[in-house]
């Protein structure tokens, strides 16, 4: 017989949760490494409450103006900003991975009752819905100054609005949980995330040549969205305004009815998780059959001058690029980021008066390219997680280790530029062979001198990441102000040169000085790879602490 | 007189304040099935961490197959297999892609890789699986994997840190049968185990470390000669290990303060 007299209150529970999450974060920061991480969300608390707080103005002054103009039909878009940033702003963030997993709850001796009441309180304190709840006060104060009249009902609507809202985040979290839970979905999610947000940049040209015909579109559409939670709000508060109660009536009745029925269906979804549903990922693959016949298997050949570590290490990094979703995207990134400017800036574009020419356009893109590219390697070892006992395990000296992972990335560099190259030939021409040369040149003292550099923050300031995920998926402070130290520097020396060589009117002559920085970066990176060797055997702990964790 | 597979003098590792291993002398013969046994936290992962190179002892020398660990590091971890804690996989490669990857680290050709890497996943029961990420294998299969590239370079000492953990009977069966037709064949297999009939029924020789401490060491007839006890009576392991590290009794006496449990 268990001892357990009565059961903690509904109320203690989400004390006890809240407290539990608030451990979790405490000594989320005892770690070694997280005073960057505290900083950085010190940073984005200040910068987020600007925005709540700057949003909350805007969302008072729209009622106020609304209200006290006889517009109060407007008010709906201001209740369609509030629906659209609290669901959609969660669903972004269920993406970025580990969030706390409010099902491990399910084994204490909760009540279903009391695990939908916890789950909608947890709702309410995410930041999508405590801001929307700043702006909804905004509004109220906003509907207070201008017709103090209608904020019995704003109050009323404003109520149900919240409760339907938050009804309808759970709704669509548990979905789209049961949905990411499994690791390939989550890596797709977040594929077509950064790829949808990259493709934000050609909003602007799209609109500059379709945007006139799109606008009288939309405005024909708005009525027709009248039985959608945020129209029926809006038109309850312009029915009160307009002393129309059928209308204010009608509001709110639809609301009331949207949220009686997402309600149903979120306890329907949590009577299933309640039950035992499983989500996660799929249990361990049973034992396959045997295929009898001989497999023909392609053990990754490569040209046999790379010995066998150096050129097995390139190869794992190859497998691990093409199943990190995020990092493949990455690659995608500089080809568009060509056609984007080419497009905006090149000839025959609408700013063709401002037109680049090839000649600025190449070294810029190489420049950008390498800012790309070449972050990761100031922590090549991220998503070694506990493979990186393999590398101290193997009887290999570090530097093959090393080589490998710069001959891959190297590869991989000289592979986008070629892709990045041939669009910008064939959207604005060809540099000059002068041009041509010189910012090649550039481009390889820049990348072997930043090799060296990378390989020892590598071995200095590692940090875990995890493919698939992109909450806390950055490299460490040391590590980020070391790539930017460098970018910096190198970038500024190859930016004097070429400006010399334009300068004198001679671009070869950046090219041979290039050239012998090359030589000499060069001279360097091989020389480095032995202390970096000495290095790894000093840091070996370091790097199996951090990455095993 | 055979030769000595694993020699440690003195080694210690300290983290801080606390000395994990404290002065630890080992020696186990070439080709003896060896048990390293100890409580949670006595300092057995550490020392295995320090045999294979993953961790650098505070002080002390360590020698396998007579090579000094300092000065001979590359040939020496040529020489071993190890399955760490942890197993050590990258979880982003298939099955068949690891095996390959570690076959070449350790310097097999390409065939020689590829006709390993299938006979023991054939043998792992494995095959089937070979093209599945080793992040969406089960523990046992990950277990299983880590040990086929534990033995692909064909080891002369082989370190195993808990290696039947969440391995099914059947795969354990073939794997006990594997790992004693290698020490048939000279090869040294270094083993911890929290299951002390596991270790009871294959090792020939037990190290126990305590505290950091190493606490006895010798063939299994000579830890119990050593243990007191009624004549003629056949200890177990389990009795020899706790009558060591000084616990026998204690659970009783632990066992009668939850007097609100039992």
């Amino acid at each position: 017989m268990a001892d357990v007299i009565q059961l903690p209150s509904v109320f203690e529970q989400l004390k006890l949760v809240s407290g539990l999450r608030w451990r979790m974060l405490k000594n989320s920061l005892r770690r070694k490494n997280s005073r960057w991480d505290l900083i950085g969300m010190i940073w984005a608390g200040a910068v987020s409450a600007l925005l709540v707080a700057g949003l909350c103005i805007a969302f008072y002054a729209g009622t106020y103006a609304f209200l006290s103009t006889d517009r109060a039909g407007w008010m709906s878009a201001l209740f369609w900003g509030i629906f659209l940033w609290w669901q959609v702003f969660p669903i972004f963030v269920a993406g970025f991975g580990a969030n706390f997993e409010f099902e491990t709850l399910l084994r204490f001796p909760l009540s279903q009752p009391a695990f939908y009441l916890l789950s909608l309180g947890y709702g309410l304190v995410d930041f999508a819905a405590a801001s929307s709840l700043c702006w909804i006060v905004s509004m109220l104060l906003g509907a207070l100054a201008a017709r103090p009249g209608i904020v019995p009902l704003l109050f009323l609507v404003s109520v149900v609005f919240v409760f339907l809202n938050v009804t309808f985040e759970r709704l669509v979290g548990s979905w789209l949980e049961k949905i990411l839970a499994k690791r390939k979905s989550r890596e797709l999610f977040l594929g077509l995330f950064i790829l949808s947000m990259v493709s934000l940049n050609f909003l602007n040209p799209a609109l500059q040549h379709w945007g006139g015909g799109a606008t009288p579109k939309i405005v024909r559409l708005w009525p027709h969205l009248w039985w959608l939670p945020a129209s029926l709000a809006g038109n309850a508060v312009a029915g009160a305004a307009e002393a129309n109660p059928r209308g204010a009536l009608q509001g709110v009745a639809g609301l009331l009815v949207w949220l009686t029925v997402m309600s149903g269906l979120l306890w329907q979804r949590y009577a299933a998780q309640y039950a035992g549903e499983e989500v996660s990922e799929s249990a361990a693959p049973g034992v396959a059959t045997r295929k009898k016949q001989k497999r023909q298997v392609s053990a990754g050949h490569g040209p046999s001058f790379v010995p066998g570590p150096v050129l097995a290490v390139a190869l794992k990094e190859f497998r691990y690029l093409t199943r990190n979703g995020m990092a493949f995207v990455t690659l995608l990134i500089p080809p568009i980021m060509v056609m984007f400017f080419t497009m905006q800036f090149g000839r025959g574009s609408i700013m063709k008066e401002h037109a680049i020419k090839p000649e600025m356009f190449f070294p810029a893109m190489l420049a950008y390219l390498m800012l790309i590219l070449l972050a990761p390697a100031y922590n090549s070892f991220a998503f070694e997680g506990k493979g990186i006992q393999t590398y101290f395990m193997a009887p290999v000296n570090f530097r093959d280790v090393l080589l490998g992972k710069n001959l891959f990335l190297a590869s991989l560099v000289i592979f986008e530029l070629a892709v990045s190259f041939s669009l910008l030939i064939w959207r604005i021409g060809w540099p000059s062979p002068s041009m041509f040369v010189a910012t090649m040149a550039a481009g390889t003292f820049a990348i072997t001198g930043q090799f060296a550099i990378a390989n020892w923050s590598s071995l200095s300031f590692p940090k875990k990441m995890e493919i698939g995920k992109m909450k806390g998926q950055r490299n460490s402070g040391m590590a980020v102000w070391t790539a930017f130290g460098v970018q910096i520097v190198l970038g500024g020396i190859c930016a004097v040169i070429l400006l010399v060589g334009k300068w004198t009117g001679n671009l070869w002559v950046p090219a041979m000085a290039f050239a012998g920085l090359t030589a000499a970066a060069l001279g360097g990176y091989f020389a480095s790879l032995d202390a970096m060797t000495h290095l790894a055997e000093e840091k070996k702990e370091l790097l199996i602490e951090t990455l095993c964790r | 007189m055979s030769e000595i597979a694993i020699a440690t003098e003195k080694l210690t590792r300290t983290f801080g304040a606390l000395t994990a291993v404290d002065n630890v002398d080992l020696r186990v013969q070439a080709g003896q099935f060896f048990g390293f046994l100890g409580p949670n936290g006595a300092g057995k992962s550490t020392t295995i961490r320090m045999l294979t190179g993953l961790l650098a002892p505070t002080s002390g020398r360590m020698a396998l197959l007579g090579l000094d660990f300092q000065t001979h590091l590359v040939e020496v971890k040529r020489q071993i297999g190890v399955v760490p804690e942890g197993m050590g996989l990258f979880e982003r490669l298939t099955g068949i892609e690891y095996l390959r990857f570690v076959g070449r680290m350790y310097g097999l050709d390409r065939p020689t890789t590829e006709k390993r890497a299938e006979e023991l996943l054939e043998f792992m029961q494995l095959a089937g699986r070979e093209k599945t990420l080793i992040a969406d294998y089960s523990h046992g299969m990950q277990k299983k994997l880590a040990l086929a590239a534990a033995v692909i370079h064909g080891p002369r000492i082989l370190f195993l840190d808990e290696p039947f953990e969440g391995v099914d009977a059947l795969a354990a069966g073939a794997l006990k049968a594997l790992l004693g037709r290698m020490t048939e064949r000279g090869v040294t297999i270094f083993l911890t185990s929290h299951v002390l009939e596991i270790v009871e029924r294959l090792c020939s020789h037990v190290a126990i470390i305590h505290k950091g401490r190493l606490v006895a060491q010798g063939s299994l007839e000579e830890l119990r000669a050593g243990v007191p006890g009624d004549e003629g009576e056949k200890k177990t392991l389990e009795q020899i290990f706790l009558s060591i590290v000084g616990q026998s009794g204690a659970e009783q006496a632990r066992l009668e303060e939850l007097t609100w449990l039992t």
